[in-house]
């Protein structure tokens, strides 16, 4: 009987978290599974067939300005370069955040604001900073740089440039408040013992802080990937929908275009079926290479 | 514990709240007016309910963008308001996907041949909106502290504009502009693009007519504004614009009626004219005309339709239909309004008629989208020098035409 | 000796205080154009001025904010969903994640991993069939409608959050616990959650702000104005091409306030604990 027990419980404390999380996403999962393999569109909106592949044939081969892979490869730096510094800066802010100065709870305050803000307001106004004549940035590198201006929203490179320094913006104060109850967990007795034993502050990192703070951090960094792979948002008020010339899309604006512009809804659905599986097999290796699922102790 | 008895019932009514209301007489409207419309429109239908106590009327706001797409969902899902207000150039759109209901059977002849002729529109045979308001045009707007007359023709738009564009502090950078505009969109591209002599699509309005020599011209003429005359700066977008002319940094911009009204109250003088005609073919730059009306949801329960149709009805009222021109200086689109003081002698207003007369009605087909998604991405290389006028006119036909085979798959 | 160590422990301090200073600056920098927008008349969104408060500033926006427009009433309704998505959250996320934690059980693998699939698909694809779902459920129009999408949006990352944190305290705790009497469920709660109040703190705070910045759901099912939450409220000002900037910009700095309280509030807990007794001079 206890031996049971034992063996429901921890099925009893998930339970209720599963009923939620899955009674909201199955239903609109199966139904976007079926969507990918019908020809539902502005023609056939209201009475759609199945179709079988069509659609995932069209996400890979169907030719489009730019195309299906050069996007792929753009959002994978998007998400690569946004990551990496979200993380970096964040617990490097944390780390400061964490030493015994004054003046902490101010720097904490106002470190956290971006994370608070709306986003579209601050996207727009990012938008304006970028301006060629009259943004602040332009101003900052001209004015006290001595170097030229940029033309950062005419052209395809500075234009992605803008977008990922507005998320990492956006991004970094999420990564620090995780990292801040991360480095809760470390206690103080490692370094002590690793002082006496005459560490450096590099080795004290290297052997202390990035093992024990891991845990911790793997999860967000996993969600931080998927998340921003899939953020259209930000890209899309700073560069006003894909300007210049659609060379800053990543590939859920294509989701967006196609079910929302051109009202492919059967395609829409496969290629969001593609991004799943590429997020799906991603987070597969992610977690192996990482042992995200073991225990630290 | 009797208490937390008490809380969580309260607190599960609250999270319920909403559905259960007597919605018999319940009437909503989604809709995408901006503030001053917005106003004018509830006090109105606060003068109805008021006549009527045993009716509510909601109004409910959604951005351009999301009413459309919002009320598909809503509508394939069988829901939704009885009454959706929009630009005609969603009507397409929303009538191809059935997610409207013709209107042809409720309103008779003589009751439509009161409303001005573009006011009634109509796709494949079938009414699909009655608008209340004409024009959602742009024109041009002058600033009269800097400009006393406005441009006829565009080499005249030239010379004044460089007249206006100064270096006033001697720095080197440019502080006030001839002319702004938010010229990287292909919409505020399209008045030139008609006064070369091109359009967007055919009459037939089924293929797209980008291909042309017009187009080139056009394309050329708005880079030599910026790069050759200098009389536009290097970067603008609609905010920008919008905020150097708001500064007093511009003599003109190009912007629709929807922005009329914040530029007087920005406390600004300004004037209205039509775009400058193209001095080479002496054809009027022509902006689009569309209208903004009222639909009706195609799942509309039955019983609720006659109501939908009277409101509809009373908002078209003559008198209504003033009270918001006077407000919100939009044009009106029943006929007997024409001669009315505020109409005729409201100076805005009038260049406002004059420029819609020689403006051209916006296409209400949905393929529109799929032309505008394929101007803009060649229209913008040409701007940033790394495309021809040539390659990019050709290139903007065979987009369109993909786009729209793609659309109509 | 002791002295060059005290002239490192300061050079230190310096330098963080110097990196603190210029992120410090990058972040309030945009917050403060934001706040120029409030104060500016005639809804510009920009400026060629760079002047933080301009020369014609002006409360109207406030003034309007909280005497013409319902934001009173947006906000109780964002505070009392947020609320619940929050208690929800951190109850469902603590439970859930210490059976991921410290129990080895058939489907635990897959079970974390599909927690994750929950989150990959593009959100804007799911608005359709949610909407769909909630019509038949009778969902649309309530609060509750919301506050159920809003949990399994933020569950996923509060459940691995705790899961982590769970992994890096050790077992030997409940197992002390549980020989001086205690049951397992006791053991959890008495003498390891306790522990975890830095990873509690940050799931709270993060089913706060999904469910306090949400915008596309609310708007999509909400559809009485007296529902309405602080984003979709916000979402009025805004119109093609002739937003209310001011108010908008105004309204964006309330409605970061009350997280800034929040984290306030919170943030003991992400600094005391384990660090604070062990400060040695």
């Amino acid at each position: 009987m206890i031996e049971r027990n034992r063996k429901l419980f921890p099925y009893l404390l998930i339970l209720p978290a599963a009923l939620v999380m899955f009674g909201v996403v199955f239903y609109p999962f199966i139904y976007n599974l079926v969507l990918s393999f019908s020809n539902m569109s502005l023609r056939n909106f209201r009475e759609w067939q199945i179709i079988g592949f069509d659609q995932y044939y069209k996400v890979f081969f169907e030719p489009s300005e730019p195309s299906f892979y050069t996007i792929f490869l753009k959002t994978m730096i998007w998400t690569v370069v946004n990551v990496t510094f979200h993380v970096v800066i964040g617990v490097m802010l944390a780390m400061l955040l964490n030493r015994q100065i004054k003046g902490k709870s101010i720097f904490r305050t106002l470190l956290i604001l971006p994370w608070a803000i709306p986003q579209y307001i601050v996207a727009l106004t990012w938008r304006g900073m970028f301006n060629y004549e009259y943004g602040s940035i332009n101003l900052l590198i001209t004015k006290y740089l001595g170097l030229p201006a940029v033309e950062w929203l005419r052209s395809p490179t500075e234009a992605f440039i803008a977008v990922i320094i507005t998320n990492i913006w956006l991004g970094f104060p999420f990564m620090m408040v995780i990292a801040l109850g991360g480095l809760q967990s470390i206690s103080n007795e490692f370094y002590e013992a690793a002082d006496i034993d005459g560490a450096s502050a590099w080795q004290k990192f290297r052997n202390i802080t990035v093992p024990l703070l891991r845990p911790v951090m793997i999860p967000a960094i996993t969600l931080g990937i998927i998340w921003t792979f899939n953020n259209i948002n930000v890209v899309w008020l700073v560069t006003s929908g894909g300007e210049p010339a659609d060379q800053t899309h990543i590939l859920v604006s294509y989701v967006y275009r196609a079910a929302f512009g051109l009202y492919r809804y059967g395609y829409a659905a496969a290629l969001s079926m593609v991004i799943f599986f590429i997020l799906l097999i991603f987070s597969l290796t992610f977690m192996q290479r990482t042992q995200a699922t073991k225990s630290a102790y | 514990m009797k208490n937390y008895t008490l809380l969580i019932s309260l607190l599960i009514t609250t999270l319920l709240s909403g559905c259960a209301k007597d919605d018999r007489l319940h009437i909503r409207i989604w809709h995408q007016m901006q503030v001053a419309e917005r106003i004018v429109m509830e006090r109105q239908l606060d003068r109805y309910m008021q006549e009527h106590p045993d009716i509510r009327i909601e109004m409910l706001y959604k951005e351009t963008e999301e009413l459309r797409n919002d009320f598909i969902i809503a509508a394939y899902a069988r829901q939704g308001p009885e009454i959706v207000y929009g630009p005609s150039d969603m009507i397409g759109l929303l009538a191809m996907l059935e997610v409207i209901r013709p209107l042809e059977q409720f309103f008779d002849e003589e009751y439509l041949d009161k409303f001005h002729e573009t006011a009634q529109v109509w796709y494949e045979g079938h009414l699909y909106q009655l608008a209340d308001k004409l024009g959602n045009h742009l024109a041009l707007v002058y600033n009269k502290d800097i400009l006393d007359v406005p441009p006829e023709t565009t080499d005249e738009l030239i010379e004044i504009g460089k007249k206006a564009t100064k270096d006033l502090t001697g720095n080197g950078r440019i502080d006030q502009y001839g002319l702004v505009w938010n010229y990287t969109e292909p919409f505020f591209y399209v008045p030139f693009l008609a006064g070369f002599g091109g359009w967007v699509m055919d009459d037939a309005q089924e293929i797209p007519t980008l291909d042309t020599e017009a187009n080139v011209r056009a394309l050329n003429f708005i880079q030599e504004l910026r790069d050759i005359h200098r009389i536009v700066p290097r970067e603008a977008d609609y905010e920008i614009a919008d905020a150097l002319f708001k500064e007093g940094r511009a003599a003109m911009i190009i912007n629709g009626d929807w922005s009329w009204g914040g530029y007087m109250s920005a406390g600004l003088d300004i004037g209205v004219a039509p775009i400058p005609r193209v001095s080479e073919t002496g054809l009027w730059a022509s902006p689009m005309v569309s209208t903004k009306g009222f639909s009706i949801n195609e799942n509309i329960d039955d019983e609720k339709l006659p109501l939908a149709l009277e409101i509809i009805k009373f908002l078209n009222e003559p008198e209504n239909q003033l009270e918001v021109t006077r407000e919100v200086k939009t044009f009106p689109t029943r006929i007997e309004t024409y001669d009315h003081p505020i109409v005729t002698e409201d100076p805005i207003l009038i260049n406002s008629k004059r420029q819609i007369d020689v403006g051209k009605p916006m296409p209400i087909v949905p393929e529109l989208r799929a032309i505008w998604d394929s101007m803009r991405p060649h229209y913008q290389m040409v701007l940033n020098g790394r495309k021809s006028a040539e390659d990019a006119a050709r290139d903007m036909q065979a987009l369109a035409e993909r786009k729209i085979m793609e659309m109509l798959e | 000796m002791r002295n060059n160590a005290k002239f490192k422990k300061k050079l230190a301090d310096a330098a963080a205080y110097l990196v603190l200073i210029i992120f410090a600056v990058i972040a309030i920098y945009p917050i403060l154009q934001v706040l120029s927008i409030s104060l500016r008349p005639g809804d510009r969104l920009l400026s060629t001025s760079l002047a933080i408060i301009p020369d014609d500033a002006t409360l109207a926006a406030y003034k309007e904010l909280f005497t013409g427009r319902p934001f009173l009433l947006w906000m109780r309704n964002s505070i009392l969903i947020s609320f619940v998505v929050t208690s929800t959250g951190v109850v469902l996320a603590a439970l859930a994640g210490y059976a991921f934690s410290r129990f080895k059980f058939r489907g635990r693998n897959v079970g974390l991993l599909s927690i994750l699939v929950t989150q990959m698909f593009p959100a804007t694809m799911l608005l359709l069939p949610m909407y769909i779902m909630l019509v038949k459920l009778g969902l649309i129009n309530t609060f509750l409608g919301v506050i159920i999408i809003y949990s399994s949006t933020a569950l996923p990352f509060c459940i691995w959050m705790m899961k982590g944190y769970y992994d890096t305290i050790s077992p030997s705790l409940e197992e002390a616990a549980r020989i001086d009497g205690c049951n397992q469920f006791a053991a959890f709660y008495k003498v390891v959650l306790p522990l975890t109040a830095p990873a509690l703190v940050i799931v709270a705070l993060f089913s706060f702000m999904t469910s306090w910045a949400e915008y596309v759901v609310a708007a999509q099912v909400l559809q009485d104005t007296n529902l309405w939450t602080l984003p979709v409220g916000l979402q009025t000002f805004q119109a093609n091409m002739s937003t209310e900037w001011g108010l908008y910009a105004a309204a964006s700095l309330i409605v970061s306030i009350p997280v800034v309280i929040l984290f306030l509030m919170l943030s003991k807990f992400l600094i005391s604990g384990l660090t604070l007794g062990s400060v040695k001079g």
